[in-house]
């Protein structure tokens, strides 16, 4: 669309004013919300700790479902921030988005390709990193030539494949939700109070879609996350 | 250390990155520190807690299984017992019976047999002092109707000769 963000320069390098905004809001706000929930930590567990300790075994399941074999314990608490953080990012800009003098300060910060292409950086930058660690530097790209050699470039290629996929499906399924959003917003104000009307039950009818999309696109980053880690670690 | 703002879309905000990073980080750091540590402690000891106790009564159980079979085996034994002890009194009293019986018997037997013997003495008593007496009573009859007819030699060899009769008697008695 045509939103307009404030930069910055630091440290040579750009910040966008609006990322760094909804990146610190959602990261505050999936923290108050694991604190508050885990409060009163008793043997027999009280709501909060009850919600609480449903997510965790939810994110647990996630990461058991890629290492079957339960080697995947070290993932637990990356899987269970990344699915909040992004859960809680997707739903942010949906919530709330903040707009003063024609330049967006707040939004979901996963409707930006730089934040999703990050998150997506450290899912696989961990993989490498265990590859290495588990089966040494010639052990890890020895198995860039498995199953067999000349599959070796489209290994390769797969690793940039896989960032891109997984970095810019979450763009694209937050943005283009953001983007229906201000499309139907523009429609309210179209033509006074009847399209207004008629926009509302659209707007909430999409706004819960994409309720629905942040969940599963959080569900599906972190999932495939865990995968890429797990099949880097395993010899094919 | 100068931020300057700039306008415009469309630039490319590496900066992002690093700052989504580090925002990153320190969430997950925080959440580790305030609740994932804690929940997870605890979800961990409660299913400690929760294999312990299915431990402890699985051992409940076998103990409880292990008593009632030493107590069905304690009153079986009992019952064995009980019947050996009232089969063993029978036997003590069968015997002490026939001992006090044969006791008894032989004790009869003793009571009878000197009874006999008693009463064969006194009778023989009896007859030895008949005896005498018929023999000394006899022999003053005999000397006072005697001594009136017969001389003094007569009488001498009368004497003798019954006397002689009287010994013989005597003997074969």
């Amino acid at each position: 669309m045509d939103d307009k963000y404030k930069f910055f320069d630091a440290f040579g390098l750009t910040f966008n004013v609006a990322n760094c905004l909804s990146a610190v809001v959602a990261a505050i706000l999936v923290f108050i919300l694991v604190y508050s929930l885990s409060r009163k930590i008793t043997m027999r567990p009280g709501k909060a700790q009850n919600v609480m300790e449903w997510m965790v075994d939810f994110t647990n399941s996630i990461v058991k479902q890629a290492f079957p074999d339960g080697s995947g314990k070290n993932f637990n608490l990356y899987a269970f921030v990344l699915f909040l953080f992004i859960f809680v990012s997707n739903q942010l800009g949906l919530i709330l988005q903040v707009k003063v003098g024609g330049y967006t300060y707040l939004k979901s910060p996963t409707a930006n390709p730089m934040i999703t292409m990050s998150l997506a950086l450290v899912s696989l930058l961990l993989a490498h990193y265990y590859s290495v660690k588990k089966f040494g530097f010639g052990g890890y790209l020895g198995n860039f030539a498995r199953p067999v050699a000349f599959l070796t470039p489209v290994n390769l290629l797969e690793e940039f494949t896989n960032f891109l996929t997984l970095s810019l499906r979450l763009y694209g399924n937050i943005f283009a939700g953001e983007v229906l959003l201000a499309l139907i917003g523009t429609v309210a104000k179209s033509f006074g109070i009847v399209s207004f009307v008629v926009a509302i039950p659209i707007e909430m009818i999409w706004q819960g879609f994409s309720v629905f999309i942040g969940a599963i696109q959080a569900y599906v980053f972190t999932t495939l996350s865990m995968v890429y880690i797990s099949r880097k670690m395993t010899k094919e | 250390m100068a931020s300057i703002l700039v306008l415009g879309a469309g630039k490319l905000a590496l900066g992002d990155m690093l700052f989504i990073l580090i925002s990153f980080i320190l969430l997950t750091l925080a959440v580790k520190k305030y609740a994932w540590g804690p929940i997870t402690k605890m979800m961990d000891a409660r299913s400690e807690k929760i294999t312990g106790d299915l431990d402890y009564a699985d051992q409940e159980r076998a103990r409880a299984d292990k008593m009632a079979k030493e107590r069905e085996e304690a009153l079986r034994n009992s019952r064995a017992e009980a019947i050996e002890i009232v089969n063993k009194a029978k036997e003590n009293g069968d015997d002490q019976k026939k001992t006090i019986v044969a006791s008894a018997h032989s004790e009869a037997e003793n009571v009878r047999t000197k009874a006999q013997s008693d009463a064969e003495k006194a009778k023989q008593d009896a007859m030895q002092e008949a005896q005498n007496d018929i023999a000394n009573l006899s022999l003053e009859i005999a000397s006072k109707v005697i001594s009136k007819e017969l001389n003094s030699d007569d009488q001498k060899s009368l004497i003798d000769s019954y006397i002689k009769e009287l010994t013989v008697n005597n003997e074969t008695k």
